[in-house]
């Protein structure tokens, strides 16, 4: 640590004389303790110079007492140390995190940080470390400018949205991600610990990867073993339990009662509970349905290298049980890797690579109508979880979509396994001083399987999940997709100051699949043990035409020059055409160009004695980058839509045509500007970096409204897509970090970072002018609309202006009969937006929108003696949310903001009366829509390390134990569980139908290694 | 070892730049995996199976069916509250305006339907085989269908023949006016009629009687009585068909394609559906919409034939109190809940516009497979056209064409001697009244009161809100005019 550092450095003061020169050995090792091979040790000005063996050990002679001794090392700050007369040494050298030198892996290659030219942003294994994510995105979130991560839900196991600078299409805005050169679309199957660093490449600089870097790309390198190191063996294990941040605060029962009847009686009909006083407080759905859940982890890693090869061998197991139905929705992953690399013959570098990873997981239904959580809010607090005779209750009478969550637990069995084998191997040849030749293979098979069963079950007469007949369903998809590579780089250096780097390429990609399924009926028993389509009946096949299949491929040609003069002027420029399966014979191939140019000030004489600062650089670039994310075969009509008919009884399979084709579709084009600067002050101490950048995106690839004359809306059938609009997001990205190192036990940092996003549809080329999505309550739809001039995704609806206080207010305002009932005193006023005298459907504007105008990362870390600190806050300001876990119908239940409500003249300007009777105040306004805007302390860690003196006894590298609490609390206004809802859908994300909260995790874990 | 290493690393270096090279263009030049719609039709098979498709979106006609005696004076909307399935509402109420989820529905299924016939008559002569002439008339039967559905509900529609309309043309086409759809509506039908036998060897199939008794009532719809009574006469004397003597189990599940069924649009309960996908279901969803809302019953017991809904589609006290006394179509018609329920000791929630009646021939039944959502998989059939319509259109004919009265009554009174009623000997207006009258009530709650109103010009008197002149026809979804590039009149008064 470094405290012995500083021991060792005081002990060894002595009294030796200045002049006399002396031998001197030591030892050299990282901050935890591990001995670093290959660390430079020279006198400056001298040419006396040695480096460190296997072991950390050097020695170097001819040293003068009181002269000064470098250390450096590549990814490690240069630190000096002054020669006393003991010629005994040992240091300690601190990982420099953001290393000018440090070389950042930008897609077929790499480059010196200093020498970046794009807005790149990177995340090290140290801070996934801290953050002991159970999923690689987690790592993401509030670490780097310009990179949104909302969870599509709060269970175990579900996926995380990465938006990289916004949303830029209605389609699919995934990045692209890479994972040691292989595409991999799932990031569950990655083990966070496994990870050296994340590369975010946000602007037009990701054009290396042409018709897939419209979204970003995302490029992860997993840690292997180094040369000339010992075998070591890593070992994290953590566990702990999670928790609900939050429950509703629902109407108990005796609240709820008086509330019923108050809505009874409004409508003229008899109370329903006459006697109040019995009614207690019932049950609290929501306290039955959570519940704290386990975590555990469990990885190790072996790691090694000789003077040629390197290797690592690892395994890890993660399983999660669930804050609603612990078991029920558990998910647990498996994974085991192995990385070899080795030098063959000199100059040529052999390396690979394997992972297998199995994930099981189980979900309730979420998210949704009818999902648990929904019917926890809803179901009425009057009845309990069972009955007298132990069954469970039925929710008779409130609604055909509310239902006992406790028995829709029960009731939920499924399971879904995913199977993955990803893979890499690679040669590396350097020739003729300057080439080197590379070429990798990458590939990935999955095999995700479904097993699904559905038993009888009774709810409640009417209700839509009651099932008379048992079913049980299998399914099995398998993916299959490789990726060859190969490259030729020339690297050279020219009259000492132009420094030149070229790369040509090129790179084909191909994913084939398939999917299958079968659906059986009566299950014997009507018990899960039973499931399985042997002991099913009335088995059909859910392609009765054959399994669909699939082959997407991609070939692609790239060149990239980097060009700098002294690393100080520095430019780069990237051409990449690719053919892609995906469009028709006309438009399948394109060109994507992009430059980009860096200008290091701190480098030039006029700033070369501002003391102040240490590094500035200013960089921009600009490019055309391609998005080729829809389906295949989208050019042609397939006939692969339902055309079923009953003849004689039995139901025909005949054919009919898919979606409808559009042979005119090209990738959509993003024109993506950025301009900033990388800069650092008084002694490294401040890094700051700030961007502003401009991306338009045109020939959106979207599926438009189309005319039903076309026959889209036939069974199997859709819309075509089409190239259909532009959107442009543009924003301002801004990240502070600053190190300081208070006494020798104290030191702390702090990082701050901010992303402004501003999001405009430019046209929407449908002569409608918009396209429309969501959907809110039962069957209101175009809530949510791409419109020119507005944020896409921006909720289209109708705006209120306070409550009917009297009958002449009502009688004053224009008639809202349309919207399906006559107003009433104590009903929610809409406005009459186009002022034609009458509310309706036109009336409905635009009320809110889900995108963050600012998101904020707010990160500390301190170090204490032995002891370490991390906290990460994040912040999302302006999103708006839409309620819509509420289902407003005479017996559901409510939360206690409806005790606000409207009962007479002058109570209430905000919340509307309640009654039975028909009114409008569920037709979708801005009543529903709430500010979203949150902070959240994503993640709290404090940590402690055993004193290496200690440990080494023992023979033990490190020893850390540590406790942390992600997501301890979330600040905001947002009444439903959690602001991050977002299904991510571009046009119909932010309405939340009883978002899972992301858990409370607590955690205790200890890592060691040997 | 040092020769090895050279020859390794030239291989390396070879390999790479062969794989390089032969990269070329070709990889990325592969079929789809499916077949390609424009390469079909290459054996009898071919046909068959698009065929097959062509009659899928006579099952999404249900909401023709519920929505147009919702229309009519016979049924309220109903539902669980004023905004379930607003859409709905409307048209009950007859505020319908241009922006109706429900009529764009109607509008673009039928398209669909019509482009599915369209797609077979566009490679009508690319593989010749025996019997093609029996697909083409199905064909064509199909694409009338559907087509006269349109121009009932809509007017004027564009009229494509013997090409689907492809993406890009919708810009292009225009409405054309109902009499020219009509035209080519007989045309087709003449055709399906010339060509099909009275008897499939399958149940479900068009037949010449299907084929004969729709071209009837096209014509009847304008009014060409002559040539409605005549074609509409060969169904009788030359069809199979028959009334059915009991008529209280004519609408159970296990008498469909009885003898008194000329055409009738076949559903099933063996696959699932949602409500993601209404038009996709193989069942009807009319029925498990118009059940009754929360239906219990205790297992077993005499009640147990019914099974809950969503309460749409409620008959109305006026059309009950239509029915005389010793009328047997009435109770079988229309179930009185209240009565009913205390009956057989059955619980039951009141929905939207309770009016205690239920549309019995269509509520679900029990006993099926209930596949789920097993309110959208009920697999009661829709008699589209009974033989009673087909003797009922063809007193109309004779009748109002002055062209033979006592034929006239003949049909009627077979239909009213079948329901227990006396027999009627009306002639002239009279007896157009009297055939209006049984009309409504031997075909209440299948979807036909509410054009038949309009043909005749009646609509304004009998359903409250129509406007004469406005609500002959239904507005034009006004998306469908903006997606076609706002060229198109919205039809008048909307």
């Amino acid at each position: 640590m470094r405290q012995s550092y500083f021991l060792v450095l005081f002990l060894l003061i002595s009294t030796l004389a200045y002049n006399q020169t002396l031998e001197v050995s030591g030892n050299i090792t990282n901050v935890n303790g591990l001995p670093l091979s290959g660390v430079t040790v020279y006198q400056p000005e001298t040419n006396n110079g040695v480096i460190s063996d296997f072991d950390g050990n050097f020695v170097i002679n001819n040293i003068k007492v009181g002269s000064d001794l470098e250390f450096s090392f590549l990814g490690f700050i240069d630190k000096i140390v002054k020669v006393n007369n003991n010629n005994m040494m040992n240091v300690i050298l601190t990982e420099d995190l953001e290393s000018l030198d440090e070389v950042v892996v930008v897609g077929y290659g790499t480059q010196k940080k200093k020498e970046l030219t794009g807005a790149v942003s990177i995340v090290s294994s140290q801070t996934i470390e801290d953050l002991t994510p159970t999923r690689v995105e987690q790592a993401l979130q509030g670490q780097v400018s310009g990179v949104n991560i909302t969870s599509q839900s709060g269970s175990p196991g579900s996926a995380l949205n990465i938006r990289i600078r916004g949303i830029s299409t209605n389609g699919d805005n995934r990045p692209l991600i890479l994972v040691d050169g292989n595409v991999i679309e799932d990031l569950s199957v990655v083990t966070p610990s496994d990870i050296e660093t994340i590369t975010v490449l946000k602007d037009a600089t990701a054009g290396i990867y042409g018709v897939r870097a419209a979204n970003g790309v995302v490029l992860i390198t997993t840690k292997s073993g180094k040369l000339n190191s010992e075998l070591k063996l890593d070992v994290n294990i953590y566990g702990g339990f999670q928790n609900t941040t939050r429950e509703l605060p629902a109407l108990n029962a005796t609240e709820y009662g008086l509330l019923i009847n108050e809505s009874f009686a409004a409508n003229g009909q008899d109370l329903v509970y006459t006697n109040i006083s019995e009614l207690g407080k019932g049950t609290d759905w929501q306290n039955e349905v959570f519940q704290n859940a386990l975590i555990l982890n469990q990885d190790f890693t072996l790691r090694g290298g000789t003077k040629k090869s390197t290797y690592a061998l690892g395994s890890s197991l993660l399983t999660q049980d669930g804050i609603i139905g612990g078991g029920k929705s558990n998910f647990t992953r498996y994974n085991t890797r192995l990385s070899f690399n080795t030098e063959i013959f000199k100059n040529l570098n052999f390396k690979s690579g394997l992972i297998y990873t199995g994930t099981r997981r189980k979900v309730l239904p979420e998210n949704s109508l009818g999902s648990v959580l929904f019917n926890a809010l809803n179901n009425s607090p009057v009845l309990k979880v069972k009955d007298e005779t132990g069954q469970y209750t039925i929710s008779e009478g409130l609604g055909n979509e509310v239902i006992n969550p406790i028995a829709q637990i029960e009731n939920t069995f499924n399971k879904t396994n995913v199977e993955k084998l990803s893979g890499n191997f690679g040669l590396n040849y350097k020739f003729l001083n300057h080439f080197s030749a590379e070429s990798n293979i990458q590939f990935n098979y999955a095999k995700v399987e479904g097993e699904f069963f559905n038993p009888v079950a009774f709810y409640g007469s009417g209700k839509v999940f009651n099932r008379d007949r048992s079913e049980y369903s299998e399914t099995k998809s398998t993916f299959n997709d490789y990726t060859f590579d190969a490259v030729i780089n020339y690297e050279n250096t020219i009259n000492e100051n132009h420094n030149l780097k070229v790369t040509i390429g090129t790179s084909v990609f191909k994913t084939e699949g398939e999917f299958s399924g079968s659906i059986g009926f009566d299950i014997p028993g009507n018990s899960n043990e039973n499931a399985s389509l042997e002991n099913a009946t009335d088995i059909t096949n859910f392609y009765p035409l054959g399994n669909p299949t699939f082959d997407s491929r991609l070939l692609s040609y790239f060149g990239r020059l980097f060009y700098n003069y002294k690393e100080k002027y520095l430019f780069s420029a990237i051409i990449r055409r690719d053919g892609s399966t995906k469009f028709g014979p006309e438009n399948r191939f394109g060109y994507f160009p992009t430059a980009s140019a860096g200008w290091v000030l701190s480098d030039e004489s006029f700033l070369e004695n501002a003391e102040a600062i240490s590094f500035l650089k200013i960089r921009s670039s600009y490019g055309i980058l391609g998005n080729d994310r829809i389906p295949d075969y989208r050019y042609v009509s397939l006939l692969n839509g339902q055309g079923e008919y009953v003849i004689n009884g039995e139901l025909v399979v005949g054919i009919a045509i898919g979606a409808l084709s559009n042979p005119q579709i090209k990738w959509e084009q993003q024109q993506s500007f950025d301009i900033g600067f990388d800069a650092r002050l008084f002694n490294n101490q401040v890094t700051i970096a700030a961007d502003y950048f401009d991306r338009k995106t045109k020939d959106l690839l979207l599926i438009p409204e189309i005319s039903g004359t076309l026959g889209g809306t036939a069974p199997g059938s859709g819309a075509p897509i089409i190239n259909g609009g532009d959107v442009r997001n543009s924003g301002f990205e801004f990240q502070i970090g600053y190190n300081h190192q208070v006494t020798d036990d104290l030191s702390f940092s702090l990082n701050y970072n901010f992303t402004t996003l501003e999001n405009e549809v430019l046209s929407v080329d449908n002569s409608l002018g918009y396209i429309s999505g969501g959907s809110f309550g039962i069957g209101q739809t175009d809530v949510a609309r791409m419109e020119v001039g507005l944020p896409i995704g921006y909720f289209n609806g109708l705006k209120t202006n306070g409550i009917f206080q009297n009958q002449a207010e009502v009688d004053a305002h224009p008639s809202q009969v349309a919207l399906g009932a006559i107003a009433q005193p104590g009903d929610l006023r809409f406005v009459d937006v186009n002022n034609d005298g009458v509310i309706d459907e036109n009336d409905k504007t635009n009320i809110g929108n889900p995108i963050p105008d600012i998101t904020m990362g707010f990160n500390v870390t301190l170090d204490y003696k032995n002891f370490d600190f991390q906290m990460y806050l994040f912040a999302s300001i302006g999103n708006e949310l839409v309620r819509n876990y509420e289902r407003n119908l005479s017996l559901t239940n409510r939360t206690i903001y409806d005790l606000g409500r409207w009962t007479g003249e002058g109570t209430s300007n905000e919340v509307p009366r309640v009654t039975t009777g028909a009114t409008s105040n569920a037709v979708f306004s801005d009543y529903f829509v709430e500010d979203g805007s949150y902070i959240r302390a994503q993640n709290m860690q404090i940590g402690y390390s055993f004193p290496k003196s200690k440990l080494d006894k023992i023979g033990v590298d490190k020893l850390r134990i540590y406790t942390s609490v992600s997501n301890a609390f979330t600040l905001t206004k947002y009444r439903g569980y959690d602001p991050t809802a977002s299904s991510g859908n571009p046009i119909g994300g932010g309405f939340d139908n009883g978002f899972y909260p992301t858990p409370r995790t607590f955690l205790l874990g200890v890592n060691f290694k040997l | 070892m040092k020769d090895l290493s050279k020859i390794v690393k030239k291989c390396f270096l070879g390999i790479l730049l062969i794989t390089t090279i032969s990269c070329s263009d070709d990889f990325i030049d592969v079929p789809p995996t499916q077949e390609n719609s424009e390469d079909y039709f290459n054996s009898e098979e071919d046909y068959q199976n698009a065929l097959i498709g062509a009659y899928d979106l006579l099952q999404s006609t249900y909401l023709n069916v519920m929505l147009g005696e919702i229309a009519s004076d016979n049924t309220l909307a109903g539902g669980e509250s004023a905004t379930d399935v607003s859409g709905i509402q409307q048209v009950d109420d007859m505020i319908q305006t241009p922006v109706n989820a429900q009529l764009r529905d109607i509008w673009s299924w039928m398209f669909a339907g019509v482009n599915r016939a369209n797609y077979i008559m566009e490679f009508q002569d690319k593989t010749d085989f025996e019997g093609k002439d029996l697909v083409l008339a199905q064909a064509r039967f199909l694409r009338a269908y559907y087509y006269f559905e349109l121009v009932k509900w809509f007017g004027d529609v564009p009229l494509v023949v013997d090409q689907r309309i492809l993406f890009g043309q919708q810009f292009e086409i225009d409405r054309t006016p109902k009499a020219e759809v009509y035209a080519q509506i007989e045309q087709d039908l003449i055709y399906a009629a010339d060509i099909l036998p009275y008897f499939q060897a399958e149940t479900g199939r068009v037949t010449k009687g299907a084929a004969q008794a729709l071209l009837g009532k096209v014509y009847l719809f304008q009014d060409k009585f002559s040539e409605s009574a005549n074609v509409l006469e060969s169904v009788i004397n030359n069809g199979p068909y028959d009334l059915l003597s009991d008529y209280s189990t004519m609408f159970e599940n296990d008498n469909e394609n009885n003898i008194e069924s000329v055409f009738e649009v076949q559903y099933t309960d063996v696959q699932g559906a949602g409500f993601g996908c209404l038009q996709c279901s193989e069942g009807n969803v009319a029925v498990g919409f118009s059940g009754i809302r929360n239906y219990s019953v205790e297992p077993g017991s005499v009640g147990d034939i019914f099974k809950s809904g969503f309460s749409f589609n409620v008959p109305v006290q006026e059309v009950y109190d239509a029915f005389e006394e010793n009328d047997i179509r009435r109770d079988v018609a229309i179930l009185d809940i209240v009565t009913w329920a205390a009956e057989v000791n059955a619980t039951y929630v009141e929905g939207y516009e309770h009016t205690g009646f239920y549309n019995r021939k269509y509520l679900p039944r029990t006993g099926g497979l209930n596949t789920g959502d097993s309110n959208l998989t009920n697999p009661n059939n829709y008699r589209s056209i009974r033989f009673a319509d087909v003797l009922l259109m063809a007193a109309e004919a004779l009748n109002r064409g002055g062209i033979d009265e006592s034929r006239a009554r003949l049909y009627l009174n077979r239909v009213r001697v079948r329901a227990n009623l006396s027999e009627v000997s009306s002639s002239g207006t009279a007896l157009t009244s009297d055939i209006y009258q049984d009309r409504r009530l031997e075909l209440v709650g299948e979807g036909h009161r509410f054009f038949d109103l309009v043909r005749t010009n009646r609509a304004a008197q009998e359903i409250e809100g129509f406007m004469t002149g406005k609500n002959e026809v239904f507005p034009i979804p006004s998306i469908e005019i903006n997606l076609t590039g706002n060229r198109w009149e919205q039809n008048p008064g909307y």
